[in-house]
């Protein structure tokens, strides 16, 4: 068989058009997409949650795309009428920017076996939340002899040069910027006193990282000794061996609901469903809840235990004494000028 | 009628000129489209423009990241030309040896490059370190975060884009043009200046354009060595296309930042132009 140039281009055109109408070639359904955020919860989901998805499902096809809650948004608002992921996962406030944009699909709850075990704090309808990220303190304890209490401890002058903390673009920014407006008067609906304290640290600052994954490498590179952090961020650092420590501040650790959604017309609907569920069965949270992954659950039926109840609360009660939770509606609604502000007081 | 055989007739571009005008022309306009909405309604106007240049940040951050880029153009030029003009001057193994080294970073991801800028500027990096074990400094300095170290990381990682376009021109130029220039009285440096330079400077536009397109548009090395407390457009364009999510500013930041590149392009084109003047072959 001779392969002239016309066979040839003909072979190669009808590859490249079976590769973009797929619809042509093979009626195949797409596997479920769920967005998970990067770092630690990617590792969790790989390990943990796809195992027990697919063993639960009939070894149904998943993949995970690991992007950050606003970047999720961005590419679901996109191709809104046909979106490429199809369960999301979103810290408080990006899930009411995706709700208020019509992205989700309301949670089917009476179809839910685990929806009314979890707390009440963490029922809701457009989405449950299935874990509790926690922002606190976070320190290198072998330059840092004598653990910090406070967040007022970021102004200590022992720590000249060698403090931390991310921009206001990221849900662990605008929460500790709340937390230190409320320490010195302000609120959810006024940081001014924030943005006074934080010009005030500026000498002592290192770094200001660019989003919360660069925060955590700054440990790894000994840039930074002490700056607020996520306690799962810093567990694959850990993992490693990099000397970094989590404490939760006196005037409360801030819990962010991270919830996972039903992205709106997801061609994987009832997977994307199973998907959540199994997320929040009380076997899969006993598993993220252990090391390595420390994610803190909501599940009633789990029994918080180890370094978890250690270092975060002893139970679910106690959860929600302890944490500090924000009012993001009434943040949502002021972010763009604080990110403004943040601009012009600190990166320029 | 005959024409001649090394002349292509015009449409053998159209598949190309078409891929542009689809995935490049078009979102370009629509982009445009979303960059004069103003936000409430269905009105257009300049509101997103003005917006930028009011209170002077929207200047001040589009005039750093333009300054950075002429910076790291200068620094790729001084560093990219000697290392064109050893290759022209190398024997057939060192030409080879030349261009692996200059193209392996090339091979590797921008990140990786990136993150080993960090490596060698950090606190415990390879210059702390070394300096500290010398005793010449006793604390750390601050390397990383700091307009030069993004300078000097930026160079690195653009300089094949200055060394391929220099080095094709140089090897261009006929040896026996400087030959002649030696015969008739003129030293090293007199042909230097009088012969090589003027006839490279296609070849030195050329890597300056690329180098500088590539320089201000260097988001991951910007964000990874510049820092969050360093805003420059590319992210200045993320912040409020995807944190923010306000589609109609970022497309008017886009399209101011294509402008001005534009411009600086124009004008390293223009004195192109006036510098072809002192010499032709």
């Amino acid at each position: 068989m001779s392969v002239t140039r016309r066979s040839l281009l003909g072979s190669a055109l009808t590859l490249a058009a079976m590769q973009m109408f797929p619809g042509l070639s093979r009626a195949q359904a797409r596997p479920l997409v769920y967005a998970v955020f990067t770092g630690s919860w990617e590792v969790a989901a790989n390990e943990v949650l796809v195992p027990a998805f697919r063993k639960a499902n009939n070894n149904a096809a998943i993949v995970l795309d690991p992007m950050l809650s606003m970047d999720q948004i961005a590419k679901v608002r996109a191709s809104a009428a046909n979106p490429s992921i199809d369960v999301m996962l979103h810290d408080p406030g990006p899930a009411l920017v995706a709700i208020a944009q019509g992205l989700v699909e309301p949670y089917p709850v009476d179809k839910s076996q685990y929806y009314s075990s979890l707390i009440p704090a963490a029922q809701e309808p457009m989405g449950p939340a299935g874990f509790f990220q926690v922002v606190g303190l976070t320190y290198n304890p072998d330059t840092v002899k004598t653990p910090p209490t406070s967040w007022a401890d970021l102004w200590n002058p022992i720590y000249k040069g060698r403090v931390g903390i991310t921009n206001m673009n990221s849900t662990l920014g605008t929460g500790f910027m709340v937390e230190i407006a409320k320490m010195h008067g302000g609120s959810e609906k006024d940081i001014e006193p924030a943005f006074k304290q934080i010009a005030a640290l500026k000498p002592s600052l290192a770094a200001v990282a660019a989003n919360p994954g660069a925060l955590a490498s700054l440990y790894q590179q000994g840039q930074i000794d002490i700056s607020p952090g996520n306690f799962n961020a810093i567990q694959i650092l850990k993992a490693q061996g990099v000397p970094v420590e989590f404490v939760a501040p006196k005037e409360g650790a801030i819990g962010f609901k991270t919830t996972m959604h039903i992205t709106k017309n997801s061609p994987n609907q009832e997977l994307a469903f199973r998907l959540i569920e199994i997320a929040l069965s009380p076997e899969v949270q006993t598993k993220l809840m252990e090391a390595p992954y420390l994610i803190v659950p909501t599940n009633k039926n789990v029994k918080m235990t180890g370094e978890i109840a250690k270092v975060l609360a002893k139970d679910q009660d106690d959860l929600m004494k302890k944490f500090v939770f924000q009012d993001w509606k009434t943040i949502n609604q002021s972010r763009a000028a604080w990110i403004d502000r943040f601009n012009k007081e600190i990166a320029t | 009628m005959t024409t001649a055989a090394t002349i292509h007739p015009l449409r053998l571009a159209t598949p190309l000129a078409l891929f542009f005008t689809l995935f490049f022309a078009i979102p370009l306009v629509l982009l445009l489209g979303v960059s004069l909405q103003t936000g409430e309604g269905g009105t257009l106007g300049l509101t997103q423009y003005a917006r930028f240049f009011a209170d002077g940040l929207g200047g001040r951050v589009l005039f750093r990241t333009l300054l950075i880029g002429l910076e790291t153009t200068l620094g790729c030029l001084l560093l990219g030309y000697p290392l064109a003009l050893m290759y022209r001057s190398a024997p057939g193994w060192g030409r080879s040896a030349i261009t692996l080294v200059v193209l392996l970073p090339l091979l590797t991801s921008v990140v990786v490059r990136t993150f080993a800028w960090i490596v060698i500027l950090g606190r415990q990096g390879l210059i702390n370190t070394t300096l500290q074990s010398m005793g010449w400094i006793d604390t750390p300095l601050r390397l990383l975060y700091t307009e030069g170290g993004l300078i000097v990381a930026l160079t690195q990682v653009q300089l094949p884009l200055m060394f391929l376009p220099l080095a094709g021109t140089l090897a261009r130029i006929p040896p026996n043009l400087e030959d002649a220039s030696a015969a008739l009285g003129a030293g090293a440096w007199r042909t230097f200046v009088r012969v090589t330079l003027p006839l490279s400077v296609p070849g030195a536009l050329a890597g300056c354009t690329l180098t500088f397109a590539a320089a201000v548009t260097a988001f991951i090395t910007q964000s990874l060595v510049g820092g969050g407390q360093m805003l420059l457009m590319p992210s200045y364009i993320y912040q409020q296309a995807i944190s923010l999510q306000n589609w109609p500013f970022a497309a008017a930041i886009s399209m101011v930042f294509l402008a001005a590149v534009l411009a600086v392009l124009a004008l390293i084109a223009a004195l192109g132009r006036l510098a072809r003047g002192a010499a032709h072959v």
